[in-house]
């Protein structure tokens, strides 16, 4: 099963202030969507919105037409266990070997027990899955390795395999590629894409790099101030609203800062 | 609006005659000197007597040979003297390995109920516990405190008044304040571990319980270890010191070497208490360097 996503004027706020929003937008099954902007517009909020770790203050988030908003707490976590959300630290435990960080991504679909069985005393099939997992993202022979020996970059593809090993039904990432090199960072997003089209992903990544969102993705969704300021195939985004998109002097114009 | 925020802050800048930093460093040197005045500390409180000074001399004198048997050589009824002293670290470890034991039970799920971090990613993921977690919060933390507000040679008496000679009752002594102790620091550990993959694992689904054991209890592993380490060896020398009380630990012949003024033999239970310490030194490095590289 492949999500789709869709917003209805949803937004969020902190404190009383509007983060984001109202945002309305609709991710067909199996794309791959770019969101892109400067640093503060709201990136990270929607797509924490995506996988309900953050409920909009209004408005609503559906998930394959379920509202995540009257999900029961347990039906969430269920749902979240079927998403990869790839982050910008790769989050991993550092003292774990790589297979086992892997394997870490049925923590949300077994139990305590069951879960600590299959970290600590991996069962074969497990431990062959995430060797292929592995060796699909390029590091197969990292398998035993301890994780905090490998490199940055290396560390993100053990994150994209850990959410590869959750059978997703989507991947969210949150500027995976933002601690890596420009040249790494390319190859990790090519990987993230081709592995979206083999497995049938729905795909939203958070990018700051414009460059890279409109050479690699075919749609690119702009962030503005909380609001949505273009959504458009790469073909059709006239070039004045992508300088527009980073126009600090306009920023400074508004009430932020 | 941006200038008016810099002259506030040239405000709070403007150098004062004494600002609350340095009237606490004044206080601080206040309550040493007064400390010292009320108790009448001067410095010739540490010259010995006349007598003092020989049985001090004799005392360190014999530091440069310790016994390696009884005073009048074997005696054909009682254990070879090493064995004694072997016998008496034995007990030593065992008291102290018993304790610490107890004392990680103790001190590992009140460590986790006491840290913000674990209500907080219980509340997060809709735990069960969370409705009752400010109340059981402040419980968790006046237990840790009251457990380790009492010193274990005190708890040691008190349960030596209670039960007697009890070896239980003297590792359940070590256990409690060693338990409050950990409990305390252990909880401050995972409040200072990082996050990132703790909310990783609760983004893919994890209840709160495996996302906290699995995301942040191995971040905050390394500093759990040495510090548990430490802890051990502050029991060894706690139970080292319970021998004072009757149990058979060094500590027991300790104090009957003392008070028969057999000081070689003194010295030989220090230095087997110092090799100890420094043995468990060396395993603590040599572990701790495989867990942080």
């Amino acid at each position: 099963m492949t999500a789709s996503f869709s917003f209805h004027a949803a937004t969020v706020r902190y404190d009383g202030r509007a983060a984001l929003g109202p945002i309305d937008l609709s991710i067909a099954p199996g794309e791959q969507v770019a969101i892109i902007g400067p640093s503060g517009a709201g990136k990270t909020s929607l797509l924490r919105l995506m996988n309900g770790s953050l409920r909009p203050s209004s408005g609503e988030v559906r998930l394959g037409g379920r509202d995540l908003a009257r999900l029961h707490r347990r039906e969430l976590r269920s749902l979240r266990s079927r998403i990869g959300f790839v982050h910008q630290s790769h989050a991993l435990v550092p003292i774990l070997r790589a297979g086992q960080n892997v394997i870490g991504g049925i923590l949300g679909q077994r139990g305590l027990c069951a879960a600590a069985r299959a970290l600590l005393w991996p069962r074969r099939e497990d431990l062959e899955e995430a060797h292929a997992l592995l060796e699909r993202v390029g590091i197969g022979e990292k398998l035993f390795q301890r994780t905090d020996t490998l490199s940055g970059g290396q560390q993100q593809r053990v994150a994209i395999a850990r959410a590869l090993f959750q059978r997703p039904m989507a991947l969210l990432a949150d500027e995976p590629v933002a601690s890596v090199d420009p040249a790494r960072g390319r190859a990790l997003l090519e990987l993230m894409i081709s592995l979206a089209r083999e497995r049938e992903l729905t795909l939203v990544t958070s990018l700051h790099d414009i460059d890279l969102a409109c050479s690699l993705f075919p749609r690119l969704v702009g962030l503005r101030q909380g609001r949505i300021a273009f959504d458009a195939p790469r073909s059709e985004i006239p070039p004045e609203s992508l300088r527009e998109l980073y126009d600090l002097q306009g920023l400074r114009g508004g009430e932020v800062g | 609006m941006t200038c008016r925020g810099c002259e506030e802050v040239r405000l709070v800048r403007r150098p004062r005659p004494l600002g609350p930093r340095g009237a606490t460093v004044l206080l601080l040197l206040a309550a040493g000197l007064g400390s010292t005045l009320a108790l009448g500390l001067t410095p010739s409180g540490l010259l010995p007597g006349e007598g003092g000074l020989r049985v001090a001399g004799r005392f360190l004198l014999a530091a440069l040979h310790p016994a390696l048997d009884y005073p009048d050589g074997p005696h054909p009824d009682w254990i070879p003297f090493g064995l004694k002293v072997a016998q008496a670290l034995w007990r030593t470890v065992a008291f102290a390995v018993a304790g610490m034991s107890l004392a990680l039970l103790i001190g590992l799920p009140l460590g986790l109920l006491a840290s913000q971090v674990w209500w907080r990613e219980e509340c997060l993921g809709g735990g069960i516990l969370c409705a009752i977690g400010r109340p059981l919060l402040v419980t968790v933390r006046i237990l840790i405190a009251l457990m380790r507000s009492v010193h274990e040679l005190l708890w040691a008496v008190l349960f030596l008044a209670a039960f007697g000679l009890n070896t239980f009752a003297a590792v359940v002594a070590i256990a409690i304040p060693y338990g409050g102790t950990l409990a305390k620091v252990f909880s401050e550990m995972l409040d200072e571990a990082p996050r990132d993959t703790v909310g990783a694992l609760r983004d893919l689904g994890a209840a709160p319980l495996s996302a906290v054991l699995f995301g942040l209890l191995p971040r905050a592993l390394p500093d759990l270890w040495a510090y548990t380490f430490y802890r051990f060896e502050c029991s060894l020398r706690s139970s080292a010191v319970l021998g004072f009380f009757g149990y058979p630990t060094l500590g027991y012949h300790l104090e009957l070497a003392f008070r028969d003024a057999h000081f070689r033999e003194v010295w030989t239970y220090v230095y087997a208490l110092i090799a100890l310490v420094l043995l468990l030194e060396a395993w603590s490095a040599a572990l701790r360097r495989r867990v942080v590289a």
